[in-house]
């Protein structure tokens, strides 16, 4: 098939988008599985929608191409161009301008008079114009119909097709569409807002923006219309660690959102194991949405009692939770710190033990998740507690670790 | 359907070409104009023949149309659930607008749907009548270009009462904070909103002219893979500037560009990853990180 730089299903170019964007260092012969040829069609889509964006080096192994974007300087997500990129019939293009057209007035016509019209006052200007049938022409008409553009009624046996009254003022909200196009999760939508005017405003930008997880658009939407519906699905997923796969079914309850660094997760209940788990959305590969769960309510609650010992997105065992302490030294002059410490405890609590010496206690399901952060106090720790003794001693030993790769009280060491 | 072309960009270039055609004043260079500005880099290479092909029954050789009217864009009912979904949002009333229209609409999602697990609780208070009325006057100064007389605290506490020219809002979801992009005599200032106390849009053209330059530097890291290091670095630093080349033995180089101002936030967004994640370069910012090492050596933990 000839190349087009539209694409019929998102599915594809999302690995190809995140190889790019978050990794940028693989060459065309390291993609693995896929072939040259989709390699070539996929990277020349994607130069094509976000060219300025791309860059390349080359090393030993050939050509490297990465995205990359400083998320602080743009007002509008650029991966939001792969989303208007999908394929389409030369038809829907015509009919999609050709009823919205005939209907403009505000006049309800059946399927029959809008082919009529499309044949006389519109096919008629073209030479060598192929005719159109009625039952494609009504299959557009509902598909529109669904989509909202449309609304019908009945008239005797006829069905009339009118434009949907839209009162929305669009011009007076594009200051809100244009935040929240990149604020809010479903921004995407957003974004085919701002398309429909003529001046966009260019008042926001945004840091600390994490746009990568626009790809995942599609996705969320699915398990919002899940979660809408208080029912059940099949996700299906990569795994990484089997490198396959794997399908689960699951009760969608809520989206966990890291703000530290753009990953999304899903919190669902999954009936196989009679858990609460956690799905990350950028290894769902589609959604199935099946039937209404009648028990969703007990669900519900278990997961709100879970929720509460919940650090990040892990519940390592759900009969046991752990229990971290952590003692910082925060001189005279760095009270900043006990800011840091109370907008960023979470379940945790915060205790003035003396002049100097700060507190932070907390019981979570998985201490393991908060190693990082007690990272981010290093030069202030005076000491770390967990009913976990294994985390102590891997925070002991990375700190060991660090010291000898910059040579601290002696030499300094390679990264080993 | 999230993923539909009537969103397109196709669709979107169509319909501003139909409206100069139906204003007769369509021509060869509008369109290639036109697509270069709304669709893809490659569009122009097929898009303006379709569209005065047969196929596509939108615009005839000499550049006609039979559409009679401008092309309608309606909203979508996705598109409505969006906007009402928003509307309960407390940052969409810094706004000030109500939405009508949107009765029977169900929106797209619960705001309780979503928990940003990490993200720092003490965000903006975005139901201050205070703080509405300040972000209401910052957005009419945006919007019409015009100078701002603003009273707020400095970091440090101090009380400022300056003219500003304001360029941009910023939000940080992290934060769940905005704060005010400005410049005044050639500075620029970064002015937390929420410690603005009092502010008034003036008649004077903001100067726009005088941009700050960008205090950007770049940080270069060694990565070893182990603990799935590379791949959350990669995510956690994917809203900066970046390029990652492998070296050897599951090492990597990572270069990152960022805003010196956030330096220190950078620095302990590294010294997170532990010893799997070293700072190459610059000597400077090694040196941040042997003083946080040397620090927390003498409390002998």
């Amino acid at each position: 098939m000839a190349y087009s730089e539209l694409i019929k299903n998102f599915a594809n170019v999302r690995d190809y988008i995140n190889e790019f964007y978050n990794f940028g260092f693989k060459s065309r012969r390291e993609f693995g599985s896929k072939s040259s040829r989709s390699y070539d069609n996929e990277r020349r889509r994607i130069e094509s929608w976000l060219g300025e964006y791309m860059n390349f080096f080359m090393d030993g192994d050939g050509k490297k191409i990465f995205l990359s974007v400083d998320s602080r300087q743009i007002a509008h997500n650029p991966l939001y161009k792969a989303f208007k990129a999908k394929t389409f019939t030369d038809r829907d293009i015509m009919l999609h301008f050709y009823i919205l057209d005939i209907l403009a007035d505000g006049e309800e016509l059946s399927s029959g008079e809008i082919m009529d019209r499309i044949t006389s006052e519109y096919l008629s200007v073209f030479d060598n114009a192929r005719e159109l049938d009625e039952s494609t022409i009504r299959k557009k008409l509902n598909e529109y119909v669904s989509l909202g553009l449309l609304w019908t009624k009945k008239d005797g046996r006829k069905k009339l097709y009118t434009l949907s009254v839209d009162e929305v003022n669009l011009s007076s909200c594009k200051e809100a569409a244009a935040f929240f196009s990149e604020a809010d999760p479903m921004g995407v939508i957003g974004s085919y807002i701002l398309d429909k005017l003529d001046m966009v405003p260019d008042v926001f930008r945004f840091k600390h923006h994490y746009i990568m997880t626009a790809v995942e658009s599609e996705v969320l939407y699915e398990l919002l219309e899940v979660i809408n519906a208080g029912a059940k699905c099949e996700i299906e997923m990569f795994s990484s660690r089997q490198n396959r796969l794997k399908k689960y079914s699951v009760m969608p309850m809520k989206i966990y959102v890291s703000t530290h660094n753009g990953r999304r997760y899903l919190m669902a209940w999954r009936f196989k194991f009679k858990e609460i788990a956690f799905y990350r959305l950028d290894k769902i590969k589609s959604v199935k949405c099946q039937e209404t769960v009648d028990t969703a309510g007990k669900y519900r609650t278990y997961a709100a009692e879970q929720e509460k010992f919940l650090w990040g997105v892990s519940v390592s065992d759900p009969h046991h939770t752990g229990i971290l302490e952590m003692t910082l030294r925060i001189e005279e002059g760095s009270e900043y710190i006990v800011d840091r410490l109370m907008r960023e405890k979470r379940g945790g609590k915060v205790e003035r033990l003396d002049s100097r010496n700060w507190k932070f206690t907390a019981e979570v399901y998985d201490p393991t998740e908060m190693v990082p952060w007690i990272r981010t106090f290093i030069g202030r720790i005076v000491s770390v507690k967990c009913s976990d003794k294994n985390i102590e001693e891997t925070i002991k030993a990375d700190l060991k670790a660090m010291y000898k790769i910059y040579g601290i009280g002696g030499e300094e060491d390679d990264i080993q | 359907m999230i993923f539909s072309e009537v969103y397109g960009s196709y669709f979107n270039a169509a319909a501003k070409i139909l409206e100069r055609a139906v204003d007769g004043q369509l021509t060869e260079s509008d369109i290639v104009r036109i697509v270069n500005d709304s669709a893809f880099g490659e569009s122009v290479l097929s898009l303006p023949s379709k569209i005065k092909g047969t196929e596509w029954g939108l615009v005839t050789a000499d550049l006609k149309t039979p559409l009679k009217h401008k092309p309608y864009k309606p909203l979508t009912l996705l598109e409505k659930r969006w906007l009402k979904t928003l509307t309960s949002d407390p940052k969409f009333k810094l706004f000030g607008v109500e939405v009508k229209g949107l009765d029977d609409v169900e929106p797209l999602y619960d705001r309780g749907s979503f928990v940003y697990f990490d993200r720092y609780c003490d965000g903006d208070p975005y139901e201050s009548e205070d703080y509405i009325k300040n972000f209401r006057v910052v957005l009419e100064a945006l919007r019409n270009g015009k100078k701002l007389r603003i009273e707020f605290f400095g970091h440090k506490g101090r009380k400022h009462n300056k003219v500003v020219s304001p360029l941009r809002l910023e939000y940080s979801p992290q934060d769940d904070k905005f704060r005010l992009l400005t410049v005044s005599s050639g500075r620029s200032w970064i002015i937390n909103m929420a410690r603005v106390q009092i502010c008034s849009v003036m008649d004077e053209s903001a100067d726009t002219n005088e941009l700050p330059l960008r205090n950007t530097a770049e940080v270069i890291l060694e990565l070893k893979d182990e603990r799935n290091a590379l791949e959350r670095a990669m995510l956690h630093f994917s809203y900066l500037e970046k390029k990652t080349e492998p070296l050897d033995n599951g090492r990597y180089k990572v270069t990152l560009r960022y805003d010196r101002d956030d330096e220190t936030e950078l620095l302990i967004r590294i010294i997170a990853f532990g010893p799997m994640v070293k700072v190459l370069q610059p000597e400077s910012f090694v040196r941040l990180v042997k003083e946080r090492l040397t620090m927390q050596k003498m409390l002998n933990f």
